[in-house]
């Protein structure tokens, strides 16, 4: 009897917990309901300013002022509206959204421009301001779970303009959460051309230690009036000016071990470096030559791995980036005082350079995707970007490889994270000459000394 | 007497299931790049799906079972849809062919 009481008691206690959780239904739901949903004006009522406030953002402009970059213009804005490099080579001005050429052999188009990836209807489209700007914004991608995704894809209205599609249902604005994990890979799952390509981003509880724990993206990128706290990537520009990191007092500190052996580390070495062993998506591409699909178009060849699949490449990092034509990637040195051995995804793609310059030229897809023809993309996009005589350009373009580091910040893990021997052993995973240590240095830290004690303690204890 | 008889009956059947286990999982992963010509679930709490791809190098039509979270949720939102290219994993189990791999060709 008197235990039968108490599991009431313990299911009701559960039941109430779970209340909160349960009871988090939108409060604006009703209104909804009644009124139906008409874009961002119908969210305004009860929000006032978000809409305004959300054009000013990087999601919207794909672009902000960049300071931790060298040569570039510190007054202008840069992001995935107007960046050139090798792992997109198009961006949102000369790969616009538009219908591509027919492909010859059926005479079949598609849609295709890298700013589909944006939440707005592509009339209003990235960096657009003023009114009509801010009735497109889609907010419903970022906060339904019940988007309906055949809406979310191009077509073309009576005008003939491509307009981007969108989800206004009112049963999808029933739904409004926090975003969740799903809402923010809509986009960021497919970066760079397929699953996993750009970072060989994965979130799943097999892949992630902050997703085994029912963690999703916003619990880490906690937004403020839409501006998203990012990281340093070397390779991801555009910020909102807020920043996240593992060490933030309010995550898990500078000091999160139990063993001060694993803290001393913590001043010399990043975070990931040990909790990311592993990365993964394409690492080398080639853009000068489009390999045909089954259905006859044409997409850059690339090699590709999972998730978790490839070994990331070390460096000293202090948060500034080294941008060549050739090479993007992090600055710094052990000397600095401001490094850390930090691990990064490497990827190496191949494009068409300027003959006379030197500098990396961009690409619209549109031409090679639908006959193979490279150099006809180069022209398209000397000609979008008002380079002189663009036919001249592409034709002497020449063809070469830029590597680029790009930050390794998911695929967490504990159990497998990086232990003494798998750094100090002398088959480590840093390549401590490469990293600046001497020959006298480094016998000190490739000798079982520094772990042999505490390491057969631990043996002792996982027997 | 009974107990120890029904323990005996379930070792038996656990001998034979682990041995026709080990059988599949020696069957081999087959892959296949086809078009969706069809998807079938069965509602919003449907565990289980079924995709047809029409092979690329065979043209045959090859129906797919699919079992995993986050592919399911795919099929409901239409994130994954008909006429979308798959690149896919699937092994022969009980005379299905189940997916352990599904996924777009393209991206962005
Ligand atoms: C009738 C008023 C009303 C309308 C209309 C309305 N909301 Fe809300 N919403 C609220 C209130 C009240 C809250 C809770 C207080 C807060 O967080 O501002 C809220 C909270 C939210 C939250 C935070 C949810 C969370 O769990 O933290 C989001 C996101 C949100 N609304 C989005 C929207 C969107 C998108 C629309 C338009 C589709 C919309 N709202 C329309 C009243 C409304
Ligand atoms: C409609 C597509 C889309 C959706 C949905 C989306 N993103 Fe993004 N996100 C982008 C693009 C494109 C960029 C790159 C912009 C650039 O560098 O110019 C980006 C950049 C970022 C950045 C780095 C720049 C910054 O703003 O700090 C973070 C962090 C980020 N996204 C997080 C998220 C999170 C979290 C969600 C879910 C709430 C989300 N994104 C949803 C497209 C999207
Ligand atoms: C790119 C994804 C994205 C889009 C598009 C988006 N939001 Fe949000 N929204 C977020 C994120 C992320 C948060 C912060 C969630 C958190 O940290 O709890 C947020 C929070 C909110 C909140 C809670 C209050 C706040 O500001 O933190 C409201 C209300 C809201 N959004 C409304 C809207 C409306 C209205 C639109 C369309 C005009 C919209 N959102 C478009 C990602 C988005
Ligand atoms: C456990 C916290 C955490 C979670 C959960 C998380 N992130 Fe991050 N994310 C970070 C941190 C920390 C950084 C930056 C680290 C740095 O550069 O030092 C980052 C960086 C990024 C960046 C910039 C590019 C890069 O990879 O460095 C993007 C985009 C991003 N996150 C998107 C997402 C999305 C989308 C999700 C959900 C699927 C997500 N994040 C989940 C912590 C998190
Ligand atoms: C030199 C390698 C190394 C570095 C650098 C490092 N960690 Fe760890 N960390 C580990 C190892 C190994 C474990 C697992 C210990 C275990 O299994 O008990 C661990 C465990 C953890 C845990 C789990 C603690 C627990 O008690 O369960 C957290 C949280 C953590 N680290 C966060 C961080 C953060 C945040 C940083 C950066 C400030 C960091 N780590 C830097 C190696 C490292
Ligand atoms: C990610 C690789 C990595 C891991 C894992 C790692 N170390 Fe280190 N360790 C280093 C590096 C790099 C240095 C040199 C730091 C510097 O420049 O000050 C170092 C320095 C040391 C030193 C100081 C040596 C000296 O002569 O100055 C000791 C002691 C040490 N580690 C012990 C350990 C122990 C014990 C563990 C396991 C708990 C461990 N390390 C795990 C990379 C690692």
């Amino acid at each position: 009897m008197k235990s039968s009481v108490s599991v009431a008691a313990v299911l009701l206690a559960l039941g109430l917990a779970a209340l909160p959780a349960r009871g988090a239904e939108h409060p604006g739901k009703e209104a909804l309901e009644k009124n139906g949903y008409h874009g961002p004006e119908s969210c305004e009522e009860c929000h006032p300013g978000t809409a305004a406030a959300f054009l000013e953002t990087v999601h919207w402009k794909h672009a902000s002022k960049v300071s931790n970059v060298e040569g570039l213009d510190p007054n202008k804005e840069y992001g995935m509206k107007n960046r050139i490099y090798v792992m997109c080579n198009g961006n949102d001005i000369v790969n616009n959204l538009k219908e591509i050429p027919k492909s010859p052999e059926t005479g079949k188009t598609k849609f295709s421009g890298c700013n589909t990836c944006h939440p707005g209807n592509h009339l209003s489209d990235v960096a657009s301001t003023g009114p009509e700007a801010q009735k497109a914004v889609d907010c419903l991608v970022c906060h339904s779970s019940d988007y309906d995704f055949r809406q979310r894809k191009p077509y073309k209205d009576a005008e003939g303009r491509v307009v981007m599609g969108q989800d206004r249902s009112t049963k999808a604005a029933l739904a409004i959460s926090k975003p969740t994990v799903k809402n923010c890979m809509v986009c960021h799952e497919a970066a760079g051309g397929g699953v996993v390509v750009k970072r060989g981003f994965s979130f799943t509880k097999e892949t992630d230690a902050h997703a085994a724990k029912g963690m999703v993206c916003v619990d880490c990128h906690k937004a403020k009036n839409h501006r998203m706290p990012t990281g340093l990537d070397p390779n991801n520009w555009a910020t909102d000016g807020l920043l996240v990191s593992c060490a933030d007092t309010s995550c898990h500190g500078a000091k999160p071990h139990k063993d001060a052996d694993l803290n001393r580390h913590t001043a010399r070495i990043a975070c990931q470096t040990c909790h990311i062993p592993r990365t993964g998506g394409a690492f080398a591409k080639d853009f000068t030559v489009w390999e045909q699909g089954s259905d006859k178009f044409y997409e850059p060849t690339t090699l590709k791995k999972e998730a978790n699949e490839t070994t990331p490449v070390y460096a000293w990092y202090n948060g500034t980036v080294k941008n060549t034509p050739h090479f993007i990637g992090p600055k710094g040195s052990r000397q600095d005082g401001k490094s850390r051995i930090t691990p990064f995804k490497i990827f190496q793609g191949k494009a068409y350079f300027e003959a006379k310059t030197g500098n990396l030229l961009s690409m619209d897809f549109a031409p090679p995707m639908a006959n193979g023809d490279t150099r006809a993309g180069v022209a398209s996009a000397a000609r979008t970007l008002g380079m002189k005589d663009p036919e001249q350009v592409a034709k002497n373009a020449v063809p070469g490889w830029q590597t680029i580091y790009f930050g390794s910040n998911h695929l967490v893990t504990k159990s497998k994270s990086l232990s003494c021997a798998n750094c100090h052993a002398p088959n480590g995973v840093l390549n401590f000459k490469d990293l600046g240590y001497s020959d006298a240095e480094i016998v000190k830290l490739t000798t079982p000394e520094l772990y042999l004690k505490k390491l057969v303690e631990k043996q002792k204890e996982e027997w | 007497m009974k107990n120890a008889l029904a323990l005996v009956a379930v070792l038996a059947l656990l001998a034979v299931s682990v041995i026709g286990f080990s059988g599949t999982a020696q069957a081999e992963e087959i892959k296949m790049v086809g078009v969706i010509t069809k998807i079938e679930i069965a509602g919003k709490d449907a565990k289980t799906a079924t995709a047809t791809l029409k092979d690329n190098k065979t043209e045959n039509l090859v129906v797919i079972t699919v079992n995993d979270d986050l592919t399911l949720d795919k099929f409901k939102d239409h994130r994954i849809q008909e006429g979308d290219e798959i690149r896919c994993k699937y092994e022969v189990i009980d005379g299905k062919n189940v997916s352990k791999f599904f996924r777009k060709t393209a991206g962005c």
